[in-house]
């Protein structure tokens, strides 16, 4: 790097110096705020996280109970057959929102469930225990859906988080430091030459007097 | 914009998330051929969101984690339990907070 | 490295908008959001608009600008941000329950309000 302890003493790069500091202390306040609100950004999604994760997957174990029950009553095959020809077009609306340079996406809550014939199975069979894996799993998809956003964003602004926390320590602990390093080195310098000259004056001045 | 939704998970999973209305499922067999459609899923513009189980995502890495870091906002991976209501002891969520917000912690600690 | 600063700091605002549009006009549009300077797309929830709708006399809709730029200035003390504008401070102070008049400095727990209640009709500028 740049800045070490070789800089030329002179004012001019004490200056220049000086200068660069300032920079690096803005840009060092300025990412640390991101970071606060980054670390607030974060601590919120998790605040809604912990009750969507519990809740999609409670639903999602009571749709597996309700599917083995089905593949009790009306056999694997049939379910099977059946899941085979289920209409399978369930869609989301998906966006994106921008959080300090993060892209977090957001899901548009969109409801899963169906009547029994708009799933069109079961034209054969007509099995309620069916019936109602299927609407449980609608459920769980739901709810799982949701979920899914809030964790893409947890995970998301703890990568951003990670990053901008780094810098804010480079500049803190390494390159802050040097700079203040650099500028208390260079004006020590200055402030030697500075009494180096006076005395030399004084002995040039002794020497005229004396010849005089 | 609207996406299709897809699964990769053991044949209950697969099933019931079928009923669902999921338009692609996949069950897995084995780890090559489970990969491969991973990859698909990944790239197909048309997918939104993809769900697969936590045993089946580790029995992938390491290429599932590759996968992650590689990819971009879409689609959304979300591990989810099989059957079994299999889930790993370690969250990795929690890992995340722990690396993100504990060692912030201690740095404020030691600054101030 | 300094230059790495000077990008950082440009990268720190890529995310906000080319220009805002009022809450009528978004309101209106059948895909409400503003593009950012990095050239993406960032979408505002509709549950957000009409929550502002309901909040703000019609004859202002046209009078508020969207996004609301909440603003961390760098001399205004860690947490402390900025928000400017008549009406976009009127809201604020209408979520917050403060006095406002065009400009108002608010702090980090009503930042956090202020995001929970409009998270996609805000958002931070660093200056």
């Amino acid at each position: 790097m740049a800045t070490n302890l070789t800089a030329p003493p002179t004012r001019m790069e004490l200056i220049k110096l000086k200068r660069r500091i300032d920079l690096a202390q803005r840009g060092h306040d300025l990412l640390r705020e991101k970071m606060d609100a980054l670390v607030m950004e974060f601590f919120d999604v998790l605040r809604r996280i912990q009750d969507s994760k519990r809740v999609a997957i409670e639903q999602l174990h009571k749709a597996h109970q309700a599917l083995s029950e089905c593949f009790a009553e009306i056999g694997t095959i049939e379910t099977l057959e059946s899941a085979r020809e289920t209409i399978r077009d369930a869609r989301l609306e998906i966006s994106s929102r921008h959080v300090m340079g993060i892209s977090v996406p957001m899901i548009e809550d969109v409801e899963m469930k169906r009547d029994a014939l708009a799933r069109g199975y079961g034209l054969h069979t007509t099995s309620s225990a069916l019936d109602e894996s299927a609407r449980e799993f609608e459920l769980a998809l739901k709810l799982l859906i949701r979920y899914a956003e809030l964790e893409a964003s947890a995970f998301a602004i703890a990568k951003e988080l990670e990053k901008t926390r780094r810098r804010v320590n480079a500049l803190e602990y390494i390159l802050i430091p040097r700079l203040e390093r650099t500028i208390k080195f260079i004006s020590m310098r200055l402030d030697e030459m500075e009494r180096e000259n006076f005395t030399r004056l004084k002995r040039i001045k002794a020497i005229l007097e004396e010849r005089r | 914009m609207s996406y299709r939704i897809a699964v990769i998970g053991d044949l209950s999973t697969s099933t019931g998330m079928a009923l669902a209305g999921v338009s692609y499922t996949h069950v897995h067999k084995s780890r090559e051929e489970t990969l491969e459609k991973l990859r698909k899923f990944l790239e197909d513009e048309s997918i939104g969101l993809v769900l697969l189980t936590y045993r089946i995502a580790e029995e992938l890495e390491p290429e599932f984690g590759q996968l992650m870091r590689g990819k971009g906002m879409l689609p959304v991976v979300l591990k989810i339990p099989d059957k079994t209501g299999y889930m790993p002891s370690i969250d990795e969520l929690s890992e995340v907070i722990r690396r993100t917000v504990g060692t912030e912690v201690t740095i404020k600690g030691e600054m101030r | 490295m300094d230059r790495l600063i000077k990008l950082e700091l440009g990268r720190l605002n890529a995310h906000l908008p080319r220009n805002r549009v009022s809450l009528r006009e978004a309101l209106a549009s059948p895909n409400p959001g503003v593009n950012t300077l990095d050239g993406s797309r960032h979408v505002f929830k509709r549950e957000e608009l009409r929550f502002l709708a309901g909040l703000l006399p019609e004859d202002r809709w046209d009078e508020l600008r969207l996004p609301i730029l909440i603003s961390f200035e760098h001399g205004l003390g860690r947490g402390a941000a900025k928000i400017k504008g008549n009406v976009e401070t009127w809201i604020a102070g209408k979520i917050l329950g403060k006095e406002a008049d065009g400009e108002m400095v608010i702090y980090r727990p009503e930042v956090l309000l202020l995001r929970r209640k409009l998270p996609t009709t805000t958002q931070y500028v660093f200056r």
